[in-house]
């Protein structure tokens, strides 16, 4: 897979030749990936549908719940606290992606590129201690 | 001068810097005291305004350049659509100031949104890139989708945030691929860089007729056409537009049928008047260029948008019973009228247009908001019988504002129309203007129904003299004086106008 991944940036970064040279080839690689991803999955369930052994038990006909006898009815109510897990990840996620650029080249961006960062992180901090501020960490 | 350039000028951003910190503020004094007084939250977001307008003011008639590596332009097309969005949002401060806190919803949250949605336009009419854009009507989009599901404990206004969410997502995504395929058709192995989304470089490729490929550019265009299309609520993309406005909150839905729309009309104009068009004079001697196709074609499907929104808005809005309703389909004619602005290549009649539009419909609203009470409850035609002569005065303001969008001289309605039409007429649409007087005479009818209504029927029951603030009464009053001053005296604004500069004329002088 890695190596397919290889392959299709190498043919992504090389400049097309000429005009008559559609840039449209530069993407067979990608349409071979697409097919590959298509046909893997298939012939897997496929293979394993031929060949696999049908047993119906009690227990095999059982939801599944990590090993043990599921206990209660699946349509229950639960908070869906997730999403502001979800955001505040992603505050601080894509805060490190744009760290990470300024770190590399930070001498040569000097006092710019730092005062720039300060400001930026100061943006996030601010909706940090807002989300905290409105009770979003706490967690019931 | 030059997009390669970085030429990082805080100066040229400093509408939307004053803005954003405005928010900040208020977000930060909500998160502090944890929970911010509306009158603090008021004044902040409307001292933010007024520097904003300073701003605005200092950058008014300055050089023409693009600055952040060609991402921002200053010129005086986008400074005058910044000083309309400002006004936009000052007006909707006012006439929502006591709302909020009567509807017991978050002050603080509702003014910081309006501040950012107010930014993601300012930077909409500055962007110089079509990714820029993209980015301003994000910024804008999710601040009101938010928005108009701010009751969050009623269906309607649900219902209004879920379909404005999942129909506008859908229809940035055209947008988005229409710039993916404009960037595609502006490559050139020859140039650097080899392929741009920069409205300035877009121009000059287009104009020198260096394209990668002609079909693609077109297939572009029409997804940027379908994109801002939906964002402006132009027929055969207006659906959503009726329903989001009747579930939101009436002053968001007078944000939306005014702010947002003139953002969209103002990236739409930079896009196709002042980039396609521009590239593409008509006088020229090439007829059979990817450039002039574009223009013959986004001129013709533009004229049919602009017949048909102008003609469905009004026809639909005649059935209407609900008042937010009506107003939602007169919201889509009146997009169309300032289509035909559009089709005529002149920005500054749209500009006007949505100008003198935005303050009527602010007005409008803001009574609409008076009668209809807590949680939306009085919105339909029939609360309105003869209420006329119980509340005069906003019976009276209503009466105007309603007249002024049917387009009744001495108010801003007639002058905006006038202009849009004149120079459509002057370009030779002669067909288009002809519809467009026949719809404006239709829209009497059903403007009219609501006056006769407020004073020629029986009271309705239950009816009970709103109590106005004072900060209401401010906001409808600066909407009656814009009305009038823009029908009475608008020759300064024009004379403005007439002066103002764009990416085109400072072309033209050099």
């Amino acid at each position: 897979m890695i190596q397919m991944m290889a392959i299709l940036l190498q043919a992504q970064s090389r400049p097309p030749a000429a005009q008559s040279d559609a840039p449209i080839f530069g993407y067979i690689p990608i349409i071979i990936f697409f097919l590959i991803a298509v046909l893997l999955p298939v012939v897997l369930l496929g293979v394993s549908r031929l060949l696999h052994r049908r047993v119906f038990e009690r227990e095999k006909l059982m939801p599944y719940e990590c090993g043990i006898d599921p206990i209660g009815d699946a349509r229950e109510r639960f908070s869906v606290r997730f999403y502001i897990v979800a955001m505040l990840f992603l505050v601080f996620d894509v805060e490190v992606v744009f760290l990470f650029p300024w770190a590399v080249i930070y001498d040569k961006l000097a006092l710019f590129g730092l005062v720039e960062m300060l400001i930026f992180i100061g943006i996030l901090v601010v909706g940090y201690y807002y989300a905290w501020r409105k009770g979003a960490l706490e967690w019931a | 001068m030059q997009p390669g350039q970085l030429a990082i000028d805080f100066h040229a951003i400093l509408p939307e810097i004053i803005t954003v910190l405005a928010a900040v503020l208020i977000m930060m004094i909500d998160a502090f005291t944890r929970r911010i007084n509306r009158r603090v939250a008021g004044a902040v977001a409307l001292v933010g305004l007024a520097g904003a307008a300073a701003a605005v003011v200092s950058l008014w008639g300055g050089k023409v350049e693009s600055s952040f590596s060609g991402m921002i332009v200053t010129d005086d097309f986008r400074l005058f659509f910044a000083m309309i969005f400002i006004i936009v949002t000052f007006l909707i401060v006012l006439i929502s100031l006591r709302w909020v806190e009567d509807e017991e919803l978050p002050t603080g949250e509702y003014f910081m949104l309006l501040m950012f949605a107010t930014t993601g336009m300012l930077l909409m009419s500055a962007a110089n890139d079509l990714v820029m854009i993209f980015l301003g009507l994000e910024t804008t989009s999710i601040a009101t989708y938010v928005l108009c599901g701010y009751r969050r404990r009623d269906l309607r206004s649900n219902e209004s945030a879920v379909k404005y969410f999942i129909l506008g997502s859908f229809s940035t995504a055209f947008l988005l691929y229409g710039i993916a395929f404009i960037y595609g058709a502006s490559y050139d192995p020859n140039l650097s860089p080899v392929a741009t989304t920069n409205l300035q470089l877009l121009k000059e490729r287009l104009a020198s007729d260096q394209l990668f490929s002609g079909p693609m550019l077109l297939a572009g265009a029409a997804m940027m056409l379908v994109g801002f299309g939906f964002k402006v609520a132009t027929a055969p993309f207006h659906i959503w537009s009726p329903d989001v406005y009747e579930g939101a909150p009436t002053p968001v839905t007078a944000f939306l049928s005014t702010g947002s729309k003139a953002a969209a009309f103002a990236s739409f104009s930079r896009v196709f008047i002042l980039t396609f068009f521009a590239a593409a004079p008509v006088a020229s001697g090439m007829t059979d260029s990817a450039v002039s196709a574009l223009r013959e074609v986004s001129t013709n499907a533009l004229m049919v948008m602009a017949i048909l929104t102008m003609t469905i808005g009004n026809l639909v809005a005649i059935v209407q019973n609900n008042v937010k309703r009506m107003l939602a389909y007169s919201s889509i004619a009146h997009a169309g009228y300032a289509l035909v602005g559009m089709v005529a290549g002149d920005w500054r009649a749209v500009a006007f247009y949505l100008l003198s539009y935005v303050v009527i419909n602010i007005g409008a609203f803001a009574v609409i908001e008076v009668i209809a009470r807590r949680g939306d409850k009085r919105t339909e035609i029939a609360d309105y019988s003869g209420i006329g002569f119980q509340t005069l005065g906003l019976a009276a303001a209503l009466s105007l504002f309603l007249l002024s969008l049917a387009g009744i001289p001495l108010t801003a309605g007639f002058m905006a129309k006038l202009l849009v039409f004149k120079s459509a007429w002057a370009a030779g649409f002669h067909v288009l203007v002809v519809i467009g007087v026949i719809n404006s005479a239709i829209s009497w009818y059903y403007y009219l129904r609501v006056i006769v209504a407020m004073f020629f029927r029986e009271p309705a029951t239950g009816f009970q003299r709103p109590v106005l603030a004072r900060s209401l009464v401010a906001g409808l009053v600066l909407a009656i004086l814009g009305t009038l001053y823009l029908g009475i005296l608008p020759g300064r604004v024009l004379d403005a106008l007439e002066k103002a500069s764009d990416i085109m004329t400072t072309a033209a002088r050099r």
